[in-house]
């Protein structure tokens, strides 16, 4: 059992992931915060894990989508509602 | 409550909730499939299915989930018609913390704001749709709902039917053997 007034290293690494998605109830998010606002290395893991997040995130983003792609669609479902009303 | 009175109900059609969703449904079956034309073909595929299932969705519902859901089955078929390359990412276990652990003992790792730029700012966007596209099917799915389109694991369990659990783990292993795929990426391009 985690001592629940405070986490240490382990308790906290062990959340990482869900805390870096906004997943831990509300007193967990709390006392890993708290964690990190007091352990320089777990600090230092979490901000990568974050900018990893953030980059690959960012790059997906900037995938291009063919523009015609809406209008595509967007035929491709008017045909079908003429053929199915 | 009182703001409701008097004002006209609308409830959004199927292509109102459909159009704002094409964008990722794109990306994200680029993630899954990495091939431009399959992923162009595969969501229009999915927005016909959709149209035609449109009776089946239940109103007031996640009707993002639900489309998605379409999609990744989509997707899967094309893979399962496919029988395609051979997986190029390792079916091992990988540490926690990956690319943070090369990074330091490579020498590379820099404690600033931004400490992934050196090895992922240098990466183009279509390595990092590679290194997706390569990871062994559960995780890839998972991982494309989760870094495309920024799905709550509850939502990406709907998306894929199945447990909220089963998203957690797979989520917690794919982000590893992503990032050893994103390492070796970089190993190949320096």
């Amino acid at each position: 059992m985690s001592d629940l007034s405070h986490f240490d290293c382990e308790a906290t690494f062990r959340r990482l992931n869900d805390y870096l998605d906004r997943m831990l109830p509300p007193e967990e998010q709390r006392l890993v915060e708290q964690h990190l606002a007091d352990c320089v290395t777990c600090a230092r893991e979490y901000r990568f894990e974050q900018n990893v997040l953030d980059h690959i995130r960012g790059a997906l983003r900037r995938l291009d989508v063919p523009p015609h792609l809406l209008r595509k669609v967007s035929e491709q479902l008017e045909t079908a509602r003429k053929q199915d009303p | 409550m009182s703001e409701a009175i008097g004002t006209a109900v609308h409830d959004p059609t199927f292509e109102e909730q459909l159009s704002p969703l094409l964008a990722p449904a794109y990306r994200a079956a680029r993630s899954l499939l990495g091939d431009r034309t399959e992923a162009e073909d595969v969501v229009q595929e999915a927005a016909l299915l959709a149209f035609r299932a449109y009776d089946s969705f239940a109103p007031g519902t996640n009707f993002r989930a639900w489309f998605f859901r379409i999609l990744t089955n989509c997707c899967y078929g094309r893979h399962r018609q496919r029988r395609r390359r051979p997986q190029t990412v390792e079916f091992e276990d990988v540490p926690d913390l990956y690319l943070y652990t090369m990074m330091q003992q490579a020498g590379m790792y820099t404690d600033n704001a931004n400490p992934a730029a050196a090895v992922l700012g240098k990466m183009e966007v279509e390595e990092i749709v590679a290194a997706i596209d390569a990871l062994p099917e559960e995780y890839r799915a998972v991982a494309a709902l989760y870094f495309v389109e920024d799905f709550s694991y509850e939502e990406i369990a709907q998306a894929l039917d199945c447990p909220v659990g089963t998203v957690r783990s797979r989520l917690h292993r794919g982000r590893k053997l992503l990032q050893q795929a994103l390492w070796k990426a970089a190993g190949e391009r320096a």
